[in-house]
Formats: C-alpha cells, structure tokens, sequence
C-alpha cells in the first residue's frame, strides 16, 4: 500500500478524537439524566447510545447515528412523589450507572489511544525529516 | 548578480537510470517531454512550496483566532490544522536547509 498522503493518518486520527469526543457527549448525557423521571414526552429520560460507521474504505470513524435504549424503565417505590402511580412507583430512566461508567472507560481509552497514533505519527514524520540534515 | 543555472544532471545524463530507480514514487530521470531539473526550477517548486506551507499556517492561525473568539468550539480542528502546518513547515525548513547547502558547496568549488 503506497501512501499517497501523508496528511491522512493524521485526520483519520483527528476523526476518531471526534468521534469519541461525540461518544463522551452521549454519555455525559445519560450521566447527568440518569434521575430525570420526566423527559418531557410524558415518560422518563431514555438511555441514548452513539454508533459508528467507519467513512470509506481507508478512511476515519464517524458517528452514524444516536439510538434510544428501549428497554424497560427502572420502577421506584417512591409514594411520595408526584408522578406516583396508585401503587406509589415511580418510572426512572433505564440508565445504569456502571455501565456508563465503564463506557466512559472505553472512550477515554479509545481517545489516548487516537492521540498516541497522532503523536506516534508526526515523530516518525521528524524522524524521516532528519534524512535531509 | 550572477545567473544561477547550474544544470545538475546536466552531466549525468550519460549514466542511465538502473532498474532500481523505477520504483513507483520514484521520479524519472530523464523522463520521455526531455525537461531536466535545473536548480532554477527546483527553486522555483520550492517557491510553490512556500505558498503552501503559508496556505497552512494561515489556516492553522484563522482556526486558533476562530477557536479564541468563540467561533468555533471544535479543539481537534485546530489540533489537525496546527499539525499539518507545522508538519509542513518542518519539511520545508528541511528542504531549504539542503538547498542553501547545495548551492554553497557548489559556489565554493575552486576552479
């Protein structure tokens, strides 16, 4: 495989930043509605969840789209509350907190791991450099 | 001023490119439209060069300016946009440095 340009793994790196910059954003959402029990469609905050699709054949990531979790809502004995049924639950949203935490995990990984391909990238490109001194 | 047209493959030609040299990437020596690389032109692509490089820079400055103004929000535009720049530069600083070398050992030769 010829390079042809050797600004690509440098934005293909850029694009996976991105994208697990777009990925935290998803989670910082679930995180912070993870106790909204009105989302204002008359049902709980739904977990969202990012997927990618790579862009081209030797290209980045991108996001492809942001799906809702269906699953079922989390149901708290809560007779307190205003948005009580006759038996006193309260519907939540259906996020888990370890599992967002451990995709946080994965995302900030994934992240380090683009910034050490950049960086990796651009000493070789000094390195090569260093043959016209 | 002294007019600068040392032809540097001028004497050259008579050795013919191996087989070696035919590895895709490679420039042709002494390719099929008959132009040689002179010195001149190869100042002058370098000259194009740096019309580039600038290219770059402006880009890399107008996205810190956007990025500091609020503009833009994006860090990792401005992250590729200052690598690219900075990628650039360096290879021309290279390629300026060998220039300048080569034209100083050439001026230099007793004759």
């Amino acid at each position: 495989m010829e390079v042809n340009n050797s600004f690509d793994p440098i934005d293909i790196a850029i694009s996976g930043l991105r994208a697990q910059g777009r990925q935290m954003e998803v989670i910082s959402s679930n995180v912070a509605n993870a106790r909204t029990s009105d989302a204002g469609k008359g049902e709980p905050y739904r977990r969202l969840e990012a997927t990618f699709k790579s862009d081209g054949d030797l290209g980045g990531v991108k996001l492809d789209k942001i799906v809702t979790d269906m699953s079922d809502f989390l149901e708290v004995l809560d007779p307190g509350n205003p948005l009580a049924d006759e038996e006193g639950y309260v519907a939540m949203p259906n996020v888990s907190l370890p599992i967002e935490m451990m995709n946080l995990n994965i995302a900030t990984r994934m992240y380090q791991a683009n910034i050490a391909v950049l960086k990796r990238y651009q000493q070789i490109l000094e390195t090569t450099l260093e043959l016209l001194r | 001023m002294i007019n600068i047209n040392a032809n540097m493959t001028g004497p050259l030609q008579s050795i013919q490119p191996g087989a070696r040299t035919d590895s895709p990437g490679m420039p042709k020596v002494g390719s099929s439209d008959g132009k040689k690389a002179d010195f001149a032109g190869t100042i002058k692509a370098a000259g194009n060069y740096i019309s580039r490089v600038a290219d770059d820079q402006q880009s890399s400055d107008m996205s810190i300016k956007d990025l500091l103004s609020g503009k833009n929000e994006d860090i990792t535009s401005v992250v590729s946009a200052v690598a690219k720049a900075d990628m650039s530069f360096k290879l021309l600083v290279g390629v300026r440095n060998k220039l300048i070398e080569a034209y100083k050992q050439t001026m230099n030769m007793p004759l």
